[in-house]
């Protein structure tokens, strides 16, 4: 989805089609994905659990599972394919320049060592190739870079709190140490994959107050995945929609969230509690999900739970219409742009 | 809150009334420290009533839900449920009381809460078979019937929990709350662990069967929008205190306690957001005089650590109270 | 009813088709359970008899395994030991399982006293080594099968507590304990209906590797002559009556007897795990 802005992307991901082969079928996880990040942005990417959010992400970094198999399209980084490149690439770009934080942050922290250990472990490993960071008192400089790090999570007490083990810090501590491991080594794209599910609304408003920070602070581009379209627009520049494996919609978030114009985003905007809503108002999204293992999958997978959906919807895959940034791949949009405005991609 | 205070709100009887209950966890390892996760919390319920029930991880919700449910003996305090103290009966006894079929209650993950050995249709009929006189034949109509008011066809009933979906499964935890008619009605939760669009769904599901049912509801959810639309009134609590209670449209949009208003001003698209400083204090053998509040809160003074605040009237409405020293109605 | 005891077959089915070692595992144990119950009858000899004549020969077409010191047919003593050696296994495994699996569920429940004098009575008996112990019931008790099983079983005993209080103390703060409250169970209820299935599936792969070591445990009290009494067939005698003639020559005297002992032990262990998916409907699709 095109961008205007003369600076090449950060991460560009074109055409990206991925499937899973399971013992019940082929999935098709994800298809035909376009996605761009610039420098210092931040996007957000929503869609229902099962969209294929995380698995993209997964793709990009090469963590996907055994049975993924990544079928057509590119992920390029830094000039660099990850999708085509090699494991020990991989392996230094991630923690150093991509990193990424994950949902439960009690669980993705490893119990049995005080969490300084675990910041001094990724920042040891990518100081492998700098050379002047090697030397006798590696160690006592690694140590103090991990309690800075603490210190800037906003974290108290960060030199008593860097012999802390997990379990004996509170959810919300436990992100930001997770954060502080990600961004030790100063990565130029976060992601976050649901990074405040499950914490409370003042833990969440503060852990993304300090994600963001962090972002525009350090020109850090960030990917935000998350189920909750509100949270998404309230801190993100840009949102991308998934819907079963394909991008339906993106654009400036203000705008997508007042203007929606793919029928599913206008969907899962309704069936959110905002606080004018009224118990009547939400119109929940019909259907499920269409199971992806079915080989005769419709040509716009939202069809069958949409109700403009028609023939060509079943048929023809629509192209993506673009109207300044904002971009919907659908043949009945919602706020139809003129002829003049649109232009195919 | 005393008594007298109480009852002269009310033109119906309450259904539920909590009096200055107390919890108290002795805490290990440390002879005379106690844990206290409910302190001194009345309220009241009246029949057909939706009570909603907000505070963060570790307010002591939970605590207070389980006590009401009679899962847990309380420490101090009474809990009058239909004119009968509940907790004359100890909890470890109460599974075989009379009165166990007239407070249920529905749990936050529908996969944790249902046994993974029992098929739906077992676990909705279970409470039937153990509180009620039906027989077997009476046991299965009734699961038929409830199963349809919660919306989950008969075909999944004989279904294990592993083989439902997250929605299934709610329907699941709601249907076998029902099913033995109760009169209070406990939701711990019960959308959180569910998709958004899922999440509608029960929402309404929940909102038609109490106006179908004429069911009281005790709404207990981090969620302020979720909490918004299903309840009467709602009650805030911090660190085991009830710190303000009133009719929900009203304290959501007039907050009158510095946490209700830091609260409510962390949902996304509310605009400024009020900071708290510092971390939740512990809830390990508080000071008796001084505001849990204290030390984060943006208002805080020396009347403050002299003496705890107790709920008060706020403005004219005297379903709307507040336990703070310096209330600015707005 | 019949719905249900219809999918478990299918479930059985699917379990045993789905990985070729289960499907091993069960031809063998249906072997064993076979020569265990019709042995007697098929064996070409009486296994009892004895023909001075025809001392420690060698396998042949007319002795397939050969004969012992004392002419016996050992083809026919190995597939007669079979029901010996199972019918202890079974009956020492079955009885530390009832005992051990309601004290463990109720002192990870219960917690309390409960705890307290459960893991006292387990870590009494995991104080001495096993084997030892034993020996020890067995002398004091004396050489009938039944003490060999209450032996085994006793000696079994912590393992079936272990995995049932390490299942009840995960359980015990379930959500589906608390509602099982609400329903209106008890705790002797919630202990009986609702804990002691979910404990099933790992205890049911402490039960197979149980089965290994109690044949194991009874043949190795009869080869020191603590266990089975002569002229009686079981695996560990035959091992011990054969085990001089080793260095004479005579492999085959303890060959074959301690070949059926690895194959049974082998069995039921690979067992195993089939034993747990069979009892566990998270695995059913």
């Amino acid at each position: 989805m095109t961008q205007a802005s003369t600076q090449p992307p950060l991460l560009e991901v074109n055409g990206l089609s991925l499937e899973f082969r399971t013992r019940s079928g082929v999935v098709h996880a994800l298809e035909g994905i376009n996605l761009r990040i610039q420098r210092g942005e931040i996007v957000g990417l929503v869609g229902e659990s099962g969209s294929g959010k995380s698995v993209l992400s997964y793709a990009m970094l090469g963590i996907s599972d055994a049975a993924a198999r990544v079928t057509s399209g590119s992920a390029v980084f830094g000039g660099l394919d990850l999708i085509k490149a090699d494991e020990p690439t991989l392996a230094n770009i991630r923690g150093r320049e991509i990193s990424m934080i994950f949902q439960s942050p009690r669980t993705a922290l490893n119990p049995i060592r005080p969490v300084g250990r675990q910041i001094e472990d990724v920042l040891r490993r990518h100081a492998a190739g700098d050379v002047h960071q090697r030397g006798p008192d590696l160690g006592q400089n690694l140590r103090q870079r991990a309690v800075q790090a603490l210190r800037e999570v906003a974290i108290s007490d960060p030199e008593r709190r860097v012999k802390a083990y997990p379990f004996e810090m509170s959810g919300g501590m436990c992100q930001r140490v997770m954060i502080a491991l990600a961004l030790a080594c100063r990565p130029a794209l976060l992601i976050a994959d649901e990074p405040t599910t499950g914490l409370d609304v003042t833990t969440q408003a503060a852990v993304m107050d300090l994600i963001t920070d962090l972002a525009r602070q350090r020109q850090m581009a960030a990917l935000f995945i998350t189920h909750d379209l509100a949270l998404a627009a309230d801190y993100c520049d840009r949102l991308v929609v998934m819907h079963a494996g394909h991008v339906v919609e993106s654009g400036p978030a203000s705008e997508l969230f007042s203007r929606p114009r793919h029928p599913y985003t206008a969907r899962l905007l309704s069936s959110t509690p905002g606080p004018g809503t009224t118990l009547e108002d939400l119109k929940p999204v019909p259907g499920n999900l269409p199971d992806l293992r079915r080989a005769e999958l419709p040509a716009c997978r939202f069809a069958e739970r949409c109700e403009q959906a028609d023939d060509r919807c079943r048929r023809e895959v629509a192209p993506v219409v673009v109207q300044g940034t904002h971009a919907v791949a659908c043949w009945h949009p919602l706020h139809a742009a003129t002829p003049s405005e649109e232009s195919a991609v | 809150m005393s008594t007298t205070v109480l009852a002269s709100l009310n033109t119906t009887t309450p259904l539920l009334q909590v009096e200055r209950l107390h919890k108290r966890f002795p805490v290990t390892g440390r002879r005379d420290s106690f844990l206290h996760a409910v302190e001194d919390v009345s309220l009241e319920i009246a029949p057909g009533e939706s009570l909603g029930l907000v505070g963060e991880s570790g307010c002591g919700k939970s605590t207070l839900v389980r006590l009401l449910a009679r899962l847990h003996d309380a420490s101090e305090g009474r809990i009058v449920f239909g004119g009968e103290d509940l907790c004359e009966t100890p909890a470890l006894r109460f599974a075989r009381s009379t009165k166990r079929h007239a407070i249920q209650m529905v749990f936050q993950d529908p996969t944790d809460s249902l046994n993974p050995r029992y098929t739906a249709r077992q676990t909705i009929a279970e409470p039937l078979a153990l509180l009620s006189s039906m027989g077997v034949a009476e046991q299965r109509a009734r699961v038929q019937e409830v199963a349809a008011q919660v919306g989950l066809p008969s075909e999944l009933l004989d279904r294990f929990p592993h083989q439902l979906s997250g929605g299934q499964k709610a329907r699941v935890g709601i249907a076998r709350a029902l099913a033995v008619q109760p009169e209070l009605l406990i939701l711990d939760e019960p959308t959180a662990a569910l998709d958004v669009s899922v999440q509608a769904v029960v929402l309404q599901l929940l909102q038609r069967l109490r106006r179908e049912l004429g069911l009281s509801c005790l709404f207990v959810s981090h969620d302020l929008n979720v909490v918004r639309l299903l309840t009467d009134r709602v009650a805030v609590m911090y660190l085991g205190r009830i710190v303000e209670v009133g009719p929900s449209d009203q304290v959501f949009r007039h907050p009158q306690h510095p946490y209700t208003r830091a609260l409510v001003s962390s949902i996304p698209g509310q605009g400024p957001r009020i900071k708290l400083a510092g971390e939740v204090a512990s809830p390990i053998d508080p000071p008796a005089q001084v505001c849990r509040l204290y030390g984060r809160c943006p208002v805080g003074q020396d009347l403050c650590t002299r003496q705890t605040p107790l709920l008060r009237t706020v403005g004219n409405d005297a379903r709307h109270k507040a336990a703070c020293h310096f209330l600015q109605p707005t | 009813m019949s719905a249900q005891r219809s999918t478990w077959w299918s479930h059985a089915r699917h379990v045993i088709g789905d990985n070729p070692v289960t499907l091993v595992a069960a031809v063998l144990f249906a072997l064993l359970a076979v020569l265990a119950l019709i042995g007697p009858f098929i064996v070409p000899y009486d296994p009892l008899a004895s023909k001075a004549e025809s001392a420690l020969q060698p396998p042949s077409a007319a002795h397939w395994f050969g004969t012992d010191a004392l002419g016996r047919d050992i083809f026919s003593r190995v597939v007669v030991a079979t029901r010996m050696d199972l019918g202890i296994a079974v009956s020492s495994v079955v009885l530390s399982f009832a005992v051990g699996v309601p004290l463990g569920l109720a002192a990870g429940f219960l917690g309390g006293w409960w705890e307290r004098g459960v893991t006292r009575l387990s870590d009494t008996i995991m104080a001495f080594p096993l084997f030892v112990l034993a020996m020890g019931i067995v002398a004091a008790l004396g050489n009938t099968v039944g003490n060999i099983v209450l032996a085994t079983a006793l000696i079994n005993l912590p393992f079936y507590i272990r995995v049932a209080r390490a299942e009840a103390n995960i359980r015990r703060e379930a959500g589906w304990v608390e509602a099982a409250r609400l329903s209106g169970n008890s705790d002797m209820r919630i202990l009986a209906f609702h804990l002691f299935p979910n404990a099933l599936p790992p205890a049911m792969v402490q039960v197979s590797l149980n089965m290994g070591w109690a044949i194991l445990n009874a043949a190795g009290l009869s080869f020191i002559g603590l266990g089975v009494r002569p002229p009686q067939a079981e695996w560990g005698i035959l091992v011990a009556e054969g085990a001089q003639f080793i260095v004479s020559g005579e492999w085959w005297v303890s060959l074959f007897p301690g070949a059926a002992l690895m194959l049974a032990v082998f069995t039921f262990n690979l067992l195993g795990d089939a034993l747990r998916d069979l009892f566990d409907p998270r695995r059913r699709t």
